[in-house]
């Protein structure tokens, strides 16, 4: 048969794929029996991608200091956190928000732990000239009232109304406080994360966006926030001052008292050390 | 169906046996794409059904405002479905003409040497990583709009269609030069012997002749447009509204998949905004089981009106777009442009379109041609263009990033430093998964539907359910991996849960392929060997599988391609952003490559470097796969003769 080459070489070629990637697996697990057999050698930390910079970052110096510990994070938001930690599919939450009431019922025994507070900094194209907004004029830019940059004092252009998914703990926060719980303009182009409206603020000279005061960078502008008549800006030092108006904490959940490893983590976060890293993300401290 | 086993060979009842035993198990395996369709419409039906004790049917369907936030939540998913439909229609608007056009290009003016290029670069566009489209998207075609248009942004409808319309011109151009292809030569031979043009040949005869396959390969790719996630995610602005007037090409929009991608991560699990979010995933899952089905259907009858290849001599007097269905055509694109553009623009373009008539009719039959044909390579040159563009931009751009670092060294500082070894790993663990979960039950139905059954309506529902299957959104997938594995079997966010999910997105296709790869072994090889007095069982295993390997080869790496690179699946079910080590279970999540892009493109400040680094590398990877998979179908069917 002149086609058995072309057989044993393409089942040959299939073995290895699958072989290969079976192979990588076993050895994989064979790492396993070097680890000494400590009590509890990974955790995860999963939910809000807001608290998601300071637990990546804390959670590799934690690691650089306790070996053949893993601390995995990822983000996904705060209900998957919630969702993950009360049915035990995750260590820790991160949380951007309070529990729900639906989330209280469901799962009774999480405990709170304040890790950082967060300025919520509004933000534009750099090249726009308006420096200071009073929340009203917030409010009336989000509700759609106000549509064009010189009705606020900027220049003669159109605004766009840039604004995070209705999941979003963020958007949550920012309804509530700024908003006064009324509905934002149909036209908001709704964006799932921060870095996103960060991204879409940074190419878009007409826009204005809300992120948290980690994302603060050269590319977009922070608006100062107007309070009876001083214009104060988003920074570290106003929000721990409690002067700039649009703030929140940041939290992480457990279910039940942490112990263990995870309590370690959570104390390193608490410690000046993880503050630091909290400031570092333009995060505000706690202790 | 029923088929009987050959009396000789099955003489001792054991034999009998075992042989019933082989087929019930194929027969299962053919039965899971099926009655996972089934599975996944009720278990989302399931979740999605709270939602009505707080909101009609009625209201949710035809609502107007999308805010479950709101002081005053509302759930009405009307500018959701307008959305999805612009966008697909406006996918469609670009893809349609460019896809056909290529095609017959492709399959009638391309000299071998260019089809030698240009073919397998084609398919190469079909494993571009949607996310690494809507990354693309994001940076240049929201920008470059913005700016071309002078309008305050460039997330937009357009922008939306512009992409899907690029990401359905692989599946559009392949199937349409398919059926171009299995034209028989005849009908071309006495076309051009009667003394018509070559473009006559191909506007009269090869066109009408192969108009099943080509209708088939225009909703396939419809199919694609309004299923894709992550790209749409990316460019449309996500506001849930119409636009006003219908026609602003310009204005943001949100589809049903974008609410599903961007909304579920956070919403409480068990609250009415999560049912909410499962009303819309069945909204969209009925929607592409409907367009499905009228592909199916249409292709069906339109076989058995003009039958293909065997059948097909009768069919000279070819019914074509003459007369009456040419007016239709025409009223049909008017409107079409008319509801579309603003109206300065639809008169300037129907007024072209009216000159293109006066011009047609003025023209001699070889000038009529000259025109034609420029048109089919200027349409293969902006596909080929357009392919060019993304591709050169990843690897101008990612190049820089990628150092020896970068490939083995796990992510610091939220992957703004260090490398994408854990993603690079996790991506093949979650695709090898996927594969040895999909392999042996699509290899089994494949062998069932090729070589226990010829009909019926049993198989016939079978073959329905892996088409429905196949139509089904990744984002689909996600979510009823989120539901049924992750929250209902307790799975967890874990590489297992990753791996059925996208196990079973790629199942379709293999066992479309294996099928295909049985079929091309002729029945004279099965019947020498059973008049052998070989058992069905052992015709099968030892003589067709062997020689099918390379088909079934092909099958599988164009899945795995398909499985690297899509995020939809792994975003709720398998992937997180960072883990140092790699997984030691079935259990740990992991990182995967198109999520790790996602989240630098969309997350992650600061990172723009590693963010084209990553594209690159995941590129590399999927169309590295395809490579391979075009290389062995080249090679086998060069080597195989029977």
């Amino acid at each position: 048969m002149k086609n058995t080459q072309t057989t044993v070489l393409a089942g040959g070629v299939l073995a290895l794929l699958v072989g290969a990637t079976l192979f990588t697996g076993c050895m994989d697990t064979g790492d396993g029996p070097t680890q000494p057999p400590e009590a509890q050698q990974s955790i995860s930390v999963t939910g809000s991608t807001t608290v998601l910079p300071v637990a990546q970052l804390t959670a590799d110096l934690f690691m650089d200091t306790h070996p053949k510990t893993e601390v995995r994070v990822s983000g996904g938001g705060s209900s998957v956190g919630i969702q993950a930690v009360g049915s035990g599919t995750a260590e820790i939450g991160m949380a951007s928000r309070d529990l729900k009431s639906s989330e209280k019922t469901r799962f009774p025994d999480l405990v709170r732990h304040v890790v950082a507070l967060d300025g919520i900094a509004l933000i534009v194209h750099p090249s726009n000239t308006v420096g200071a907004l009073t929340t009203a004029e917030v409010k009336a830019i989000y509700k759609g009232e106000t549509t064009n940059w010189k009705e606020v004092g900027g220049p003669d252009e159109t605004i766009v109304v840039v604004g995070r998914d209705s999941a979003s703990g963020t958007r949550e926060f920012f309804h509530d406080l700024v908003m006064e719980k009324e509905d934002f303009v149909a036209t908001q182009l709704e964006k799932n994360s921060n870095g996103a409206i960060q991204q879409t603020v940074a190419q878009t000279p007409g826009a204005i966006g809300y992120v948290g005061l980690g994302y603060l960078d050269d590319s977009v502008k922070a608006v100062n926030i107007e309070v009876s008549g001083t214009q104060i800006e988003p920074s570290v030092a106003t929000v721990t001052s409690g002067q700039y108006p649009i703030a929140r904490s940041l939290t992480m959940f457990t279910n039940g008292e942490p112990t263990g490893l995870v309590q370690e983590y959570l104390d390193f976060i608490l410690s000046p050390d993880g503050q630091m890293i909290v400031e570092e993300e333009g995060f505000v401290p706690v202790q | 169906m029923p088929e009987s086993t050959h009396p000789e060979a099955g003489s001792t009842w054991l034999k009998n046996l075992k042989e019933q035993g082989v087929r019930s198990v194929w027969f299962l395996a053919a039965s899971f794409a099926t009655l996972t369709v089934f599975f996944i419409l009720l278990f989302l039906l399931h979740d999605a059904l709270p939602l009505f004790a707080t909101v009609s049917p009625l209201e949710f369907l035809t609502g107007g405002t999308w805010n479950p936030t709101g002081a005053v939540p509302s759930y009405g998913i009307w500018p959701l479905l307008v959305g999805t439909l612009l966008v697909t229609l406006g996918a469609m608007v670009i893809a349609v003409p460019l896809g056909i056009g290529s095609a017959v290009c492709l399959a009638e003016l391309a000299p071998p040497r260019v089809k030698a290029v240009a073919k397998p670069a084609i398919e190469l566009l079909a494993g571009i990583p949607s996310v690494v489209y809507g990354f693309f998207g994001l940076i240049i075609l929201t920008d470059w709009l913005r700016v071309a248009f002078d309008v305050p942004s460039g997330e937009s409808w357009l922008a939306g269609s512009i992409l899907l319309g690029v990401m359905a011109l692989p599946t559009i151009i392949s199937v349409s030069e398919d059926a171009l292809n299995s034209v028989p030569g005849s009908y071309r031979e006495g076309s051009l012997a009667l003394g018509a043009t070559r473009w006559q040949t191909i506007s009269r005869v090869l066109v009408p002749s192969a108009l099943s396959g080509i209708t088939a390969a225009v909703i396939l790719g419809m199919g694609r447009a309004i299923g894709e996630t992550m790209a749409v995610i990316m460019v449309t602005g996500n506001a849930a509204i119409i636009p006003d007037p219908i026609t602003n090409l310009l204005s943001p929009i949100r589809t049903l998949t974008g609410t599903l991608g961007i909304e579920m991560g956070e919403v409480a699990v068990g609250s009415t905004h999560y049912h909410a979010l499962f009303g819309v995933a069945v909204v969209l899952l009925l929607i592409t089981l409907g367009v499905n089905l009228a592909a199916l259907w249409i292709m069906t009858r339109i076989q058995a009106g003009y039958g293909t290849e065997e059948q097909g001599r009768q069919r000279l007097r070819v019914p074509g777009l003459q007369g009456k269905g040419k007016l239709i055509t025409f009223l049909v694109l008017a409107l079409l442009v008319l509801l579309l553009l603003p109206l300065p623009a639809a008169a300037a373009l129907l007024g072209l379109g009216a000159g293109a008539v006066l011009i047609h009719r003025r023209l001699s039959r070889a000038n009529m041609q000259h025109l034609a044909f420029a048109l089919l390579w200027a349409a293969l040159g902006v596909v080929l263009a357009v392919l060019a563009v993304i591709l050169g931009y990843i690897v101008v751009n990612g190049l820089p990033a990628i150092t020896w670092e970068f490939l083995t060294q796990p992510p610091r500082d939220l992957g703004r430093a260090g490398g994408i070894f854990p993603a690079i790993v996790g991506t093949l663990y979650l695709v090898g998964g996927a594969i040895l979960f999909a392999l042996p039950i699509g290899i089994g139905a494949a062998v069932y539907l090729s070589e226990y059954t010829r009909g019926g309506r049993v198989t016939a529902a079978i073959r329905t359910g892996i088409d429905l299957l196949n139509g089904t959104p990744s984002i689909v997938f996600g979510l009823f991996g989120f539901t049924f594995l992750v929250i209902f079997l307790n799975f967890g966010v874990s590489l297992i849960a990753g791996m059925i999910t996208l196990g079973l997105m790629i199942l379709p296709t293999i066992i479309r392929t294996t099928e295909e790869a049985l079929k091309s072994v002729p029945d004279s090889v099965r019947e020498g060997s059973l008049a052998l007095g070989a058992t069905r069982w052992q015709t099968i295993h030892r003589v067709v599988l062997p020689p099918a390997v390379p088909g079934i080869l092909t099958g599988t790496i164009l899945s795995i391609g398909r499985a690297a690179g899509e995020t939809a699946p792994i975003l709720f079910t398998a992937a997180v952003f960072s883990t140092r080590f790699l997984p030691d279970s079935l259990g740990d999540p992991v990182m995967a490559l198109p999520y790790h892009l996602f989240i630098l493109a969309t997350t992650v400040p600061g990172a723009k470097e590693q963010q084209y680094g990553t594209a690159l590398v995941l590129l590399v990877l999927v169309v590295g796969i395809y490579a391979v998979a075009i290389a062995l179908r080249h090679h086998s069917q060069k080597k195989i003769h029977w």
